[in-house]
C-alpha cells in the first residue's frame, strides 16, 4: 500500500510548505525517501523550552496512515514525555490497539485523520504542558514535579544547547 | 551465531579472488596441456574417445578445436582441474552478480545487504539438508550436479529477493527516474524467463535420466521462484500504473486498486505458501528419514507454513467479513451527499467520486474505509464506535469464559492480526473484559509455568525496576519472551498506571520497596487498590 501512503505524505508535505503552522517546519530529509521526515520545532513561547529549536525525526510506516508515525527528537530532550533516547510518548502516536489497560481512552489515539501538523502541534503542546501521569521519563517526570525550578534551569540549558549557545 | 562468525573470517576481496582463481585455472591448463602432450595419457585414456581416437590419429597436425577438446577431457577427467573449474565458474558467477548489482541496483542499502546475507545463509543451510539429508546422495558427480543446479537456482531467487527489496524501497519515493523501473523490469523479466527456462530443463530431464521424485524436487523450487518474481512483477505494474499511468484517472483507477492489490497478494503468496508445503511433504515422505535431523528440521518448517496458511485464511476471513459487513450496513453516498461534502477523503487525502456513509454520516472511499476497519471499529473522524457482528457481545460485557486454547487466546478480539502487530478491542470500555476473559482462560493452561513467568519477570524488573510486577507479568503472558516484552516497554506500548508510580515515590523508598516486589510472592500484589490488577490472580 505504498503508493497511497506516498500520495497522502506528498499531500501533506504540500500543505505543509504552503501554509506552515506557526514555529514548525517539517518535510522529507531526503527527496527520494519520502517515509522520512524532519521536523523543526520551536518552543513554546512563555515555557521553559521557549526560544530554542528542536530536531525531530518521523519514520512512518508503509501503511500510514492507518499506522502512526514513529517520531523522535534528534537533540537532547530532557522532559516526562520523551524517552532519553528522544523517542516521544504522546497519545496520538499510540495505535488503537496498542495499550493493554485501556489507560488512554481510544479517543485520543492514532487514527487515520490525524496528521504530521496535528501531530506536530500536539508535540508543542506537550512541550508547553508535560503529562506527568505517564511517564516516559521519570526522572524528569518527578522533577516537574517536585523541583520545578530545577526543570527548567535543565530545559533553560538545552534550549540553549540547540540554538549553539554554550 | 555462525553468521558472526563468517564475517569475522578474513574473505579474500573480489579483485583478489578472480587473479587467484583465474592464476589457477591458468595454471591447471597448462598443467592438462602438459598431459596431454605426452602420449602415454592417451593411452591410459579411458573409453570415452575409443573411437574418436582413431579419427584423430591420423590428422595428426590437429585442429585447434580437437584440442581444445581434448584439453577438456582431460580436464573433466583429472580431479585437481575439474575443481579449478568449478572454482572459475564460481568466480564467473560472482563477477556476474557484481555486474548485474552495479548496472541494475548501484549501492545496495543496509537493509537489502542484510536480507541477501540471511536469504543466502538460509539457502545454503537448507540445500545442504536436502542434498545430504533428504537424497542422502553418495557420488560425487551427483553431488556437483546438485551444486550447479542450486546455485542458478539460489543465484536466482537472491536477485529476485534484491528486486523485491528494492521495489519496495523505490515505491517510497515519487521521484524515481523512469529507468530505474524499467532495468528493475527487465531483470525481474529475465528472471521469470530463466526459472522458466529451468522448469523446462527439468520437465525435459524427466524424460531421460531423472526419476519422477527428483523432477518434482527439482520443478517445485523453479515454480516458487517463478510464482515470486511474478508477484513482485505484478505489484509494480500496479504500483506504476498507480503512481504514473493513473495520474489523470487516479480516482477512477483508486477503487479497482486495493482489491487488486490484495487478491494478488493472497493468491500468489497462497500459491508459494501451498507449493512450499507440498514440497516439504514430499520431502518428508519419500525420503524415508523419519528419524534424523533433516526430518527434524523440515518438520520445523513444514509447522512454520502451516500456521502461515493459516494465519493468511484468517485474515482474509477476516477481509471479506469486513467486506460484508460494509456492504450490508453501510450504504454507498448517493450523488447529492457527495457534492455536499466537497470534501476530500479524510484517509487518502484525494478526492471522493464515490464514498461509503457511516452512521455518523462521515463519507470515505470504500477501499479506504476497508483497510481502516480491517484493524479498527470505530469511525476515523469522531470515534463513533461501529458494532461489527458484535451486537450481542456489547450487551452483554460479562461473556462466560469459554475454554480457549492458547493459540486462540485473543479470540475475544473480532479483528486479529496473528503477527501481533495490532489487534483491535471494539469497545474502548471493553478493552479490560477483554483482558480480564483472556487471562481467566489462560490462567490454567499458564498454571505450571508460572515459576517460570516469574523469574522472566525479575528479569525485565532488574532493567525497569520502575515499573510494577503485575504489569510485567501480564504483558509476558502475552508475548512470553522477555525481549519483546522489553521492547513493548521501549517502545511505551506498556504504560505505567500512575498511581502505582506515585506510590513508591511518595513514599521515597523506590530502591527498596522495588526490591521487595521483586522477591515477593506475585499473589501479594494483590492488595493493589485497582481491582484490574486483581485480575490476573483472580482464580487463584
Amino acid at each position: 500500500m505504498a503508493g497511497s501512503a506516498l500520495r497522502r505524505l506528498m499531500a501533506e508535505y504540500k500543505q505543509l510548505t504552503l501554509n506552515p503552522p506557526e514555529g514548525i517546519i517539517a518535510g522529507p530529509i531526503n527527496e527520494e525517501n519520502f517515509f522520512e521526515w524532519e521536523a523543526l520545532i520551536t518552543g513554546p513561547e512563555g515555557t521553559c523550552f521557549e526560544g530554542g529549536i528542536f530536531t525531530a525525526k518521523l519514520i512512518f510506516p508503509p501503511d500510514y496512515p492507518l499506522s502512526p508515525p514513529k517520531m523522535q527528537f534528534t537533540c537532547e530532550m530532557f522532559h516526562p514525555n520523551i524517552y532519553a533516547d528522544g523517542r516521544v510518548c504522546i497519545s496520538i502516536l499510540h495505535a488503537p490497539g496498542d495499550d493493554p489497560m485501556g489507560y488512554e481512552s481510544s479517543a485520543e489515539r492514532w487514527s487515520p485523520v490525524q496528521s504530521v501538523e496535528k501531530i506536530l502541534l500536539s508535540v508543542v503542546s506537550m512541550l508547553a504542558e508535560p503529562n506527568d501521569e505517564s511517564g516516559a521519563n521519570v526522572d524528569a517526570a518527578k522533577m516537574w514535579r517536585e523541583d520545578r525550578s530545577e526543570f527548567e534551569r535543565i530545559a533553560q540549558k538545552l534550549v540553549r544547547k540547540t540554538l549553539g549557545i554554550p | 551465531m555462525p553468521m558472526e562468525f563468517l564475517d569475522r573470517l578474513p574473505v579474500p576481496n573480489l579483485r583478489l579472488y578472480t587473479t587467484i582463481s583465474f592464476a589457477i585455472l591458468s595454471c591447471s591448463i597448462y598443467y592438462a596441456t602438459q598431459i596431454i602432450k605426452d602420449p602415454a595419457w592417451r593411452t591410459n585414456h579411458t573409453h570415452i574417445d575409443a573411437i574418436t581416437r582413431d579419427e584423430i590419429n591420423p590428422t595428426d597436425p590437429r585442429s585447434l578445436g580437437m584440442h581444445f577438446k581434448e584439453l577438456l577431457e582431460c580436464m573433466v577427467d583429472e580431479p585437481v582441474c575439474i575443481w579449478t573449474l568449478i572454482n572459475m565458474a564460481y568466480c564467473v558467477l560472482i563477477l556476474l552478480g557484481k555486474s548485474i548489482q552495479k548496472l541494475v541496483f548501484g549501492e545496495l542499502r543496509v537493509s537489502e545487504r542484510q536480507h541477501l546475507k540471511d536469504k543466502f545463509w538460509n539457502f545454503v543451510f537448507y540445500k545442504f539438508i536436502f542434498v545430504f539429508g533428504v537424497l542422502n546422495v553418495q557420488y560425487m558427480d551427483e553431488v556437483v550436479l546438485w551444486w550447479a543446479w542450486f546455485t542458478a537456482l539460489g543465484f536466482l531467487s537472491l536477485l529476485s529477493q534484491l528486486c523485491k527489496d528494492r521495489f519496495e524501497y523505490l515505491s517510497f519515493s515519487p521521484t524515481t527516474p523512469g529507468w530505474s523501473h524499467a532495468r528493475l523490469l527487465g531483470l525481474l523479466a529475465a528472471i521469470l524467463a530463466l526459472s522458466s527456462f529451468m522448469l523446462l530443463l527439468c520437465t525435459a530431464a524427466v524424460f531421460f535420466f531423472i526419476s519422477f521424485n527428483t523432477f518434482a524436487f527439482m520443478a517445485a523450487e523453479c515454480i516458487l521462484l517463478g510464482v515470486r518474481t511474478i508477484h513482485v512483477m505484478l505489484r509494480y505494474v500496479i504500483h506504476l500504473y498507480d503512481t504514473r499511468g493513473a495520474g489523470t484517472s487516479a480516482q477512477r483507477s483508486w477503487d479497482k486498486r486495493g482489491p487488486l492489490t490484495y487478491y494478488t497478494d493472497l493468491i500468489s503468496e497462497l500459491i508459494v505458501l501451498a507449493v512450499d508445503f507440498l514440497h516439504h511433504c514430499h520431502m518428508l515422505l519419500w525420503s524415508n528419514i523419519f528419524l534424523s535431523m533433516a526430518s527434524l528440521v523440515i518438520c520445523m518448517q513444514l509447522r512454520y507454513l502451516f500456521y502461515e496458511i493459516q494465519r493468511r485464511i484468517t485474515k482474509h476471513r477476516n477481509y471479506l467479513a469486513v467486506l460484508n459487513h460494509m456492504e450490508q450496513n453501510y450504504p454507498m453516498a448517493s450523488q447529492d451527499e457527495l457534492a455536499e461534502n466537497s470534501d476530500n477523503c479524510a484517509i487518502c487525502w484525494e478526492k471522493m467520486e464515490s464514498a461509503r456513509k457511516l452512521p455518523c454520516a462521515h463519507l470515505f472511499h470504500n477501499s479506504c474505509l476497508q483497510s481502516w476497519l480491517e484493524q479498527d471499529t470505530s469511525c476515523p473522524t469522531c470515534r463513533l464506535a461501529l458494532s461489527m457482528q458484535a451486537n450481542h457481545r456489547e450487551n452483554t460485557p460479562e461473556i462466560p469464559p469459554e475454554p480457549q486454547t492458547p493459540t486462540r487466546r485473543n479470540g475475544n478480539h473480532f479483528f486479529l492480526f496473528l503477527d501481533g502487530s495490532r489487534y483491535v478491542s471494539w469497545l474502548p470500555s471493553f478493552s479490560v473484559e477483554v483482558s480480564h476473559n483472556r487471562l481467566r482462560g489462560n490462567i490454567s493452561t499458564l498454571a505450571h509455568t508460572n515459576s517460570q513467568m516469574d523469574a522472566m519477570a525479575r528479569q525485565v524488573q532488574q532493567l525497569f525496576p520502575h515499573y510494577p510486577r503485575n504489569v510485567i507479568l501480564e504483558d509476558l503472558r502475552m508475548t512470553r519472551s522477555i525481549e519483546w516484552t522489553i521492547e513493548n516497554i521501549l517502545d511505551g506500548v506498556l504504560t505505567i498506571p500512575h498511581h502505582v508510580i506515585e506510590e513508591p515515590q511518595a513514599e521515597s523508598v523506590p530502591q527498596t520497596q522495588m526490591s521487595m516486589t521483586n522477591i515477593m510472592p506475585s499473589s501479594s500484589v494483590q492488595n493493589s487498590s485497582d481491582p484490574r490488577f486483581d485480575i490476573p490472580f483472580a482464580d487463584r
